[in-house]
């Protein structure tokens, strides 16, 4: 595995709803083995992006590459082959509740590998005690609370072994223990499993607790106004991303 | 074969990828130390077939070794399948009190296994499966409390409609006009289609039937009589069930899940009466005058039957019709369409309310609002059927 090589591109990226542009000409790149931190206001387009990431949304102009594959403008066969290799947590865990934890993990797993019934119970619970829910098999989502939720989302984001693993808003509604916990597992799992992690969130302990680097979108000037290392933006960002840092109102 | 057809074989064998790592390998061998070295090489991916546990238990079985190593032989790529198997031999072995070491493997290996075990939680799962009496008593008692539930809904929702009486229901009156257009105007394209084809069909049967007693003129009365006492209601019933009970239901139903019935509550607005009131007004205010267009819809497809079969005059056709119907068969289908709409809307709003847990069961709730009110609405016309024979009407 090469450290440094960019896993995804993004070039010139305009987004928006009908004629209401939200970002434009967004450029940035996030490389092999980084968390990458998407940050900013509410409402400034971090989920928006990463609806473009996923093929969810498309841009009004510019592209997303994965490595050196376009994925704006592929084929429908060829971006589901990109996606194989990107796990998904979604906001509000988005589980599958009429399934157990166990068949939520297993489904990706059943329908995308060869692996017999047995194997796939042994994988599913791997996964599940890689985030804390061994033994939790057998239980529905609604039976769990929202860290727990949260955590089996997880799980079954990286049911397939994935290359990049995609969050949003890790913390939100989540207690600042149990989204510290949560924090470290997503490193924990990046150092073991070698993922590369884009994380959305305007939680700044999040953004400073694993954010290796850091993209600010900016809801005003409709761009991206600062990237780099999330201690440095505190430190020496623009006034703007300070404030952001320090839950100020930014001055004149 | 060239390359490019092999290309083309290999998308239509599968939509996994076809990784170019040879599948993964496993090595038993014994030391001079009576040992037994685990060999693993190759790549070992979700992707592929994989080796199981159960052949390094039974050497392990049958050779007794008092120590494993597992190695790492040429290890290709490799992702969970490799953490799934080591962990494997390894619980095997610490079943058998055997000391294992793997550290000849990819630290990686390790460290996820670290993470996989670092809290295991012991969970205790719902107890082993009851018997059948206790299976059958919890079942009684379960319906028991539904049936308790469902006849305080019923009690509840009385005495809210008799606060709505002396107007003191609390409901946005905006909602109850909203419901009434939906649940009325909304409805009348289907109730009118529905209706027109049961007219149809009710007159070629009846037709087909008379005409062994070279009666068929008197397809009108069948017609009228059947639509107007009966049919025109009971059909608009069972539409509005679906149509109408699934919805209410359904509303109601991902209100419970999505907590906003809690949160009518915490405002001091009992559900009862701001969801169910205006529900059960609008369904048994509009069900009448849906069954009056029915009746008339539905009496419009008899008629063209009957005129495009029998060459019959469209006017004399009506005449027919005007006095076959009595007023007080009017009057009795109007009562029974009234009927059904309440019990359309206390069923559906009661499966709502009953809803519990999670986005499926709204589902649940809006198909057993529409089954039960079916039934209410076929027992409810029999009742109505025996009343009124002892009435004589």
């Amino acid at each position: 595995m090469n450290v440094g090589d960019d896993v995804i591109s993004v070039r010139g990226l305009t987004m928006g709803f009908g004629d209401r542009v939200i970002i434009r000409d967004l450029d940035f790149a996030v490389r092999r083995g980084e968390v990458f931190v998407v940050m900013g206001p509410s409402g400034c387009g971090k989920t928006t992006l990463l609806r473009h990431l996923l093929g969810l949304q498309e841009p009004i102009s510019g592209e997303v590459r994965y490595g050196d594959e376009r994925f704006t403008g592929a084929s429908p066969q060829e971006r589901e082959r990109i996606l194989r290799r990107v796990g998904v947590l979604f906001q509000g865990s988005a589980l599958w509740t009429s399934m157990t934890l166990a068949e939520n993990v297993a489904l990706p797993l059943e329908q995308f590998t060869p692996l017999p019934a047995s194997s796939v119970r042994a994988v599913v619970r791997l996964k599940l005690s890689l985030v804390g829910l061994g033994g939790f098999e057998d239980y529905f989502p609604w039976e769990l609370s929202g860290g727990m939720q949260k955590r089996a989302g997880l799980a079954r984001a990286i049911s397939l072994d994935p290359e990049l693993l995609f969050i949003d808003e890790p913390s939100a509604s989540l207690d600042p223990p149990t989204a510290r916990r949560l924090d470290a597992l997503i490193l924990q799992l990046r150092d073991a499993l070698g993922t590369t992690a884009v994380v959305v969130t305007h939680d700044v302990a999040t953004i400073v607790g694993i954010g290796t680097r850091a993209l600010f979108l900016d809801a005003e000037s409709q761009r991206a106004t600062a990237e780099g290392a999330p201690s440095e933006l505190r430190a020496r960002g623009p006034a703007q991303v300070r404030a952001f840092f320090e839950g100020s109102v930014p001055g004149p | 074969m060239t390359s490019r057809v092999r290309e083309a074989f290999r998308r239509i064998a599968g939509r996994r990828p076809v990784t170019a790592s040879p599948g993964a390998t496993v090595e038993l061998r014994r030391a001079d130390d009576a040992s037994l070295r685990v060999r693993l090489g190759g790549g070992w991916r979700l992707a592929e077939r994989l080796p199981r546990v159960d052949e390094v238990e039974r050497e392990l079985d049958r050779t007794r070794a008092p120590r494993v190593t597992i190695e790492d032989a040429g290890l290709g790529a490799w992702d969970s399948a490799l953490v799934v198997f080591v962990g494997g031999v390894l619980d095997r072995c610490r079943a058998r009190g055997v000391p294992v070491d793997a550290r000849g493997l990819p630290p990686e290996v390790g460290r996820l296994l670290a993470v996989a075990q670092e809290a295991p939680v012991a969970v205790e799962r719902a107890a082993p499966r009851p018997g059948v009496l206790e299976r059958t008593g919890v079942a009684v008692l379960e319906r028991y409390a539904r049936l308790r539930a469902a006849v305080a809904f019923i009690g509840e929702t009385a005495l809210a409609l008799g606060r709505f009486g002396g107007r003191r229901a609390r409901f946005r009156s905006q909602d109850l006009w909203l419901l009434v257009q939906q649940s009325g105007a909304g409805a009348l394209p289907i109730v009118a289609l529905v209706n027109f084809l049961v007219g149809i069909i009710l007159a070629f049967v009846g037709i087909t039937q008379l005409r062994f007693f070279g009666a068929e003129a008197f397809v009108a009365d069948i017609v009228g009589i059947a639509i107007v006492r009966d049919m025109g209601a009971l059909i608009t019933g069972i539409t509005l069930s679906g149509r109408s009970g699934g919805a209410f239901a359904a509303q109601i139903a991902s209100m419970k899940i999505t907590q906003e019935i809690d949160a009518l509550r915490t405002f001091g607005f009992p559900p009862v009466e701001f969801l169910v009131v205006p529900r059960i007004l609008a369904l048994t205010a509009m069900t009448p005058f849906l069954t009056l267009f029915a009746d008339a819809t539905g009496v419009l497809g008899g008629a063209v039957v009957a005129t495009t079969m029998l060459q019959q005059p469209l006017s004399g056709y009506m005449r027919r019709t005007a006095l076959a119907v009595t007023a007080g068969d009017l009057v009795g289908g109007l009562v029974k369409g009234a009927t059904y709409g309440l019990l359309i809307a206390l069923t559906a709003t009661l499966r709502g309310m009953q809803a519990e847990g999670s986005a499926a069961r709204v589902g649940d709730a809006a198909t057993q609002a529409v089954v039960t009110a079916i039934v209410a609405i076929i027992a409810a016309c029999g009742v109505y059927q025996y009343v009124f024979f002892l009435l004589g009407w």
